[in-house]
């Protein structure tokens, strides 16, 4: 007898030390993502200002050109002007006036032994450096750059690239290539690189001539002889400059970077709060279903204590006690553990090639507040209706335990179902009608689509039963008794199968919902170069998002086969008071290469001081063919411009045309080609072209040209890396559902000891065993992957519909993602399988049957 | 070890369909050492119906399952037919359970999740056969659960629940039938009619059942009662009555 009820004690024990567990690593999993974005992101911010503090150390005031527009975003398109290198011979001469240092960054990119440009995950710049002296670069090995023969690059490339002082080193710029002497390295005082990119530094004389730079230098470093008389030096400057170019100090530069960069990183930070958030969501899930199905298990002994005398405030103090100290665990380990997220997803990052730089680890306080509220918020919600449930439980269930049960239940269709409508509504209106503007589409979108989440798990309960034992059924055909044991287990308990299978299904459902995202994008991507894009070829940087020089498709416009060639450069342009993204095209050949769907005008007219115009926008400032308008551009010159066409498509990406010849009048910036297009003449082969563009594009290692297929796999490429990478952010959220999965299983295994050990006196074997428990975790997590993609691909829909047309104009859905899903499914099935079927099956038989 | 011990010489005119030699079984060590089989040897004929009886605790239910293959011995051997149990691994040994052996415990017989029928199947169904059709159905007709196959465990009465566990243990016709208090939850009517049933599977069907029980009635019966006290074999009665074995057991164990 003794022997027995240590059995209970221990059996008891055990089984609550395992859900603990699994409720820490839970709560866990969701704060250490919530502390791991916060770590992350302050962790760079502060990387970047102290990068940027050394970088401007010794530098006391910065001349460069005003902006023409105020910045509002960080498009590199609204970048400065260059301005003459003349001026800085004018500041030399004013009092106070210590060093002058040009300041020049262009596009320059290393070539490797076999002349292609090298591959980085960092930015390539060309600069100037003519020494130590204001910019806080520090020499690492041999000696500054000097004439037009020698280069220094940045420590950390010269060695992944194995270049040593003394080697040749090529160099690509918007001018030419290269072949220059390695005469130096160059680092931060503590670091090997300058912020992860690669760095070519010429002299000022090479650099002028090699970057193209046509006697103007993007800003001039100054350092004052006394700092005390800093502003005295900073009026005196202002007043020496022209108009049109501002004087900044150190302090206004720095508060300036990190306002750019900050806001680039808090919207990234944003990015992974809200995957943090959906881990958090799924976490609570399984917390509640832990309680929900423990509870059930403990109902005699908390009916015995109602029954010796605690009353139901007792009852639901206790559990909500366990809860707390389970939650203040679960949320103190998450937040350092946060930590090792944040270092988890830079290389996650990294590995798809975003190039983060070296960064420390900064934990601030209010990281450790959110996370705590996050894990304990999270905790207390999830057990609030279990507790309460518990508090239901009659004394007299201590004797009668079904009568415990039933007061347990609750009704939960018309709950559910009323949750899933309100759900469904605010998540369309968000989505077509986003009240407020982004605020709305945020909070109406992202509520709405959790309440569908909890309203659609509600309403599965009702479901399940007859699904699974629909699913089970080939399982049941396959497996025999073992596969039909499996798929009446699962029917057997459907509250209990849909929530559990409710995490797993809201990670597919954000799976697929994405799934059908870049399905639809990619089709109106293929669609677009069908319908828009005229072309045999496409030109591009060699590097993701470089530009390259013009004379790419000059030459390639020039060959015989060719019969067309137009580069692309983006501007903006202040019209009506808003600056616009404006793309340059060149009016001659453009109609040849793209079809824009001409509503009124001719796109060759575009010539001089001419505008296109889409239709929308046209509709907007009630412009038509013919009307003249102000027009303020990137040197703050002011025309006026009249607009020569209005066309129907801009699936091309810009609402706004300008010819190439007037963007060159408007701006002193180098030319930068961010696209090119090339056709091929009549009668001349894809082979005969290839040859010949193959030809030109080797003296450009900076650019490349794909034929429009290539063009389109690389896109598909690239999107599939975007699925992946949001795939692998909700990797967590889909790992605790197969946790939660498992600790259903293994609960529920637990609670069946004593039909198992039955099954396995009457002569179930050990495989068998174990073979009912794997399958009923496979149908659990395929039933919840099923109403996953069901309810993922009508999120994808909607959004996808909600996007504007130019974006994404058709629907798609990809059959290979929804197959990948599946198996997935049963492999995550297996998975969370592993522990509660090697319990089962390694039950000592005897003890079993000794179980109540 | 036991494994070369041959199984003993058949007891009067009739096989063994099981039995152990110098059965031991020991939990724990030192002063919580409890043996509850202390060199037990007793054979069970086959064709007959036996009834252990004894004091709570005397190891009525460890000789049980150290029979049936559940548990294991601590020295000493038990055998089935002409197997030694000890010389079977885990696969082996459950595979006697499911083909050679029928177990009734005396609560929780029934898989909830499965109808009456399925339960009754369900050696079989583990072992991917069909069973004797004909048999099957004689067992069901006997048991009288035609009209009740397709429900499940709780849509039964314990009586019910307990008269599909002694079919299922029948079905697929095992060498033996182990019963562990099969009437202790059931009132003395419905008790009578399962054992009523049993001894029918004996007389008529020719199974070998090995019963234990605390109630006198019950164990009248039997064809033979088998007495344990403290782990030992205490003395025996063939053909008994009820009276008779009450007598018995108020001089058990002294
Ligand atoms: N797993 C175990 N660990 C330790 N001791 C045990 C264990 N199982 C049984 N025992 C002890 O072995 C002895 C025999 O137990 P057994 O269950 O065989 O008795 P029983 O004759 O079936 O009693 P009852 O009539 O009450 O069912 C008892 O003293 C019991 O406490
Ligand atoms: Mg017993």
């Amino acid at each position: 007898m003794a022997g027995s009820t240590a059995l209970i004690a221990r059996r008891s024990i055990r089984a609550r030390i395992g859900r603990m567990i699994a409720i820490i690593v839970a709560v866990m999993a969701g704060v250490s993502f919530v502390s791991g974005s916060f770590v992350l992101a302050d962790s760079l911010k502060r990387s970047i200002d102290d990068f940027i503090s050394e970088l401007v150390q010794n530098t006391d005031l910065i001349v460069r050109a005003e902006r023409a527009f105020d910045q509002d975003d960080f498009q590199g398109d609204n970048a400065r002007e260059p301005i003459p290198i003349e001026i800085a011979d004018d500041l030399r001469g004013i009092p106070g006036v210590d060093v002058v240092e040009p300041d020049i960054q262009r596009n320059a990119s290393v070539l490797n032994a076999d002349g292609g440009v090298i591959t980085t995950t960092g930015p390539q710049f060309g600069v100037v450096w003519d020494g130590e002296s204001l910019a806080g670069v520090t020499l690492k090995e041999g000696r500054k750059p000097s004439g037009a023969d020698e280069l220094v690059l940045d420590k950390a490339t010269a060695d992944r690239e194995g270049f040593e002082v003394g080697d040749t080193v090529g160099y690509v710029t918007d001018v030419n290539i290269y072949q220059a002497t390695l005469v130096g390295t160059i680092g931060t005082a503590d670091t090997d690189s300058l912020f992860g990119a690669t760095i070519v530094a010429l002299d000022l004389p090479t650099a002028l001539e090699h970057y193209g730079a046509n006697g103007r230098v993007d800003g001039i470093n100054i350092s004052v002889v006394d700092e005390s008389e800093l502003a005295t030096v900073k009026a005196a400057v202002q007043s020496a400059v022209p108009g049109g170019i501002e004087v900044v100090d150190r302090d206004e530069i720095i508060e300036e970077t990190q306002d750019s960069i900050g806001q680039f990183i808090n919207i990234f930070q944003t990015g992974l709060l809200v995957f943090a958030f959906v881990t958090a969501f799924v976490a609570a899930f399984i917390i509640n279903n832990v309680f929900q199905i423990t509870i059930g298990q403990r109902l005699r002994e908390l009916a015995l204590l109602r029954a010796i005398g605690a009353n139901t405030r007792q009852v639901k103090r206790l559990i909500a006690t366990e809860a707390l100290g389970i939650g203040v665990i679960g949320t103190a380990i998450g937040v350092f553990g946060g930590i090792a997220v944040a270092r988890l997803i830079i290389a996650l990052f990294n590995a798809i090639g975003a190039g983060f730089p070296p960064t420390g680890t900064v934990l601030l306080p209010r990281t450790i507040i959110v996370a705590t509220i996050v894990g304990i918020g999270v905790t207390m919600l999830s057990v609030l209706i279990p507790a309460r449930r518990a508090a239901k439980i009659p004394p007299v269930a201590a004797m009668q335990p079904q009568i415990g049960f039933q007061a347990m239940r609750s009704r939960r269709l018309t709950a559910g179902v009323t949750m899933a409508l309100i759900g469904l509504a605010a998540f369309l209106v968000g989505m077509f009608v986003q009240p407020g503007g982004g605020l709305g589409l945020t909070l109406l979108g992202g509520g709405g689509v959790l309440l569908l989440f909890l309203g659609v798990t509600s309403l599965t309960a009702t479901f399940a039963a007859p699904v699974t034992r629909w699913l089970g059924w080939p399982i049941a055909k396959m497996f025999k008794t073992p596969g039909k044991l499996a798929r009446d287990n699962v029917a057997r308990a459907p509250r209990r199968t849909s929530s559990s299978a409710a995490a797993l299904m809201i990670g597919v459902a954000l799976v697929s919902a994405a799934g059908v995202f870049a399905s639809s994008l990619r089709n109106t991507l293929v669609a677009t170069l069908d319908d828009v894009v005229q072309s045999d070829y496409i030109i591009q940087g060699a590097n993701d998002g470089a530009t390259f020089p013009t004379t790419v498709t000059d030459e390639i416009g020039a060959l015989p086969e060719i019969e067309a060639a137009m580069p692309i450069q983006i501007t903006r342009v202040e019209i009506d008071g808003d600056p616009r993204g404006f793309a340059a095209i060149d009016p001659a050949v453009a109609t040849q290469l793209v079809d824009v769907d001409l509503r009124a005008g001719s796109i060759e007219n575009l010539a001089d001081n001419a505008i296109a115009v889409h239709t929308e926008s046209a509709d907007d400032l009630g412009l038509e063919v013919g009307d003249q308008l102000e027009a303020k551009f990137s040197n703050q010159e002011i025309r006026n411009v009249e607009v020569a066409a209005i066309f129907g498509d801009n699936s091309f990406g810009s609402n706004w045309f300008i010819g190439l010849d007037t963007l060159a009048e408007v701006t002193a910036a180098p030319d930068a080609n961010v696209f090119g297009f090339a056709k091929l003449a009549d009668g001349v082969t894809p082979e005969e072209g290839d040859e010949a563009v193959r030809g030109v594009m080797e003296s450009f290692p900076q650019a490349k040209a794909q034929s429009n297929a290539e063009f389109i796999q690389e896109q598909e490429d690239q999107i599939n890396q975007i699925l992946l990478l949001i795939t692998m952010l909700l990797a967590f959220a889909i790992i605790i559902a197969v946790l939660g999965i498992s600790i259903t299983l293994a609960l529920g295994v637990f609670e069946r000891t004593r039909e198992i050990g039955l099954l396995r006196a009457v002569g179930m074997n050990r495989r068998q065993t174990r073979r009912s428990v794997r399958w009923e975790a496979v149908i659990v997590s395929v039933f919840g992957a099923l109403i996953g993609i069901v309810l993922g691909t009508f999120l994808g829909v909607v959004l996808s519909l909600a996007v504007p047309d130019n974006v994404i104009s058709e629907l798609a859905f990809s059959p290979s993602i929804i197959v990948a899903i599946l198996i997935g499914a049963v492999i995550a099935g297996l998975i969370a399988a592993l522990y509660p079927s090697f319990k089962a099956s390694n039950m000592d038989v005897l003890e079993a049957i000794a179980t109540e | 070890m036991t494994t070369d011990l041959a199984p003993p010489a058949p007891t009067s005119d009739s096989v063994a369909a099981a039995g152990t030699v110098d059965a031991m079984k020991i939990y724990g060590i030192g002063d919580a050492e409890v043996r509850a089989l202390d060199g037990v040897t007793v054979a069970f004929e086959t064709g007959k119906f036996t009834a252990i009886m004894g004091p709570s605790g005397s190891g009525k239910s460890t000789l049980l399952h150290c029979l049936a293959g559940l548990d294991g011995l601590s020295s000493g051997a038990t055998y089935i037919g002409d197997t030694y149990l000890a010389s079977l691994d885990d696969k082996q040994l459950t595979e006697l359970r499911r083909t050679k052996v029928g177990f009734v415990f005396q609560a929780f017989n029934l898989i909830p999740t499965l109808t009456a029928d399925e339960n009754i199947r369900l050696p079989m169904m583990l072992g991917g056969e069909d069973g004797d059709a004909a048999w099957i159905d004689q067992v069901i007709t006997t048991v009288g659960l035609a009209d009740r196959l397709h429900h499940r465990p709780n849509e039964l009465s314990g009586g019910q629940q307990q008269r599909v566990a002694v079919a299922r243990a029948l079905a697929s016709q095992p060498a033996i039938i182990f019963a562990d208090e099969p009437t202790g939850n059931l009132d003395s009517t419905t008790g009578a009619e399962i054992l009523d049933f049993m001894r029918r599977a004996v007389r008529e069907l020719g199974q070998t059942i090995v019963m234990v029980t605390h109630d006198p009635n019950a164990a009248s019966y039997a064809d033979r009662v088998v007495f344990m006290a403290d782990g030992k074999i205490d003395g025996e009665l063939s053909e008994p009555t009820s009276d008779q074995i009450f007598e018995r057991m108020k001089t058990l164990g002294r």
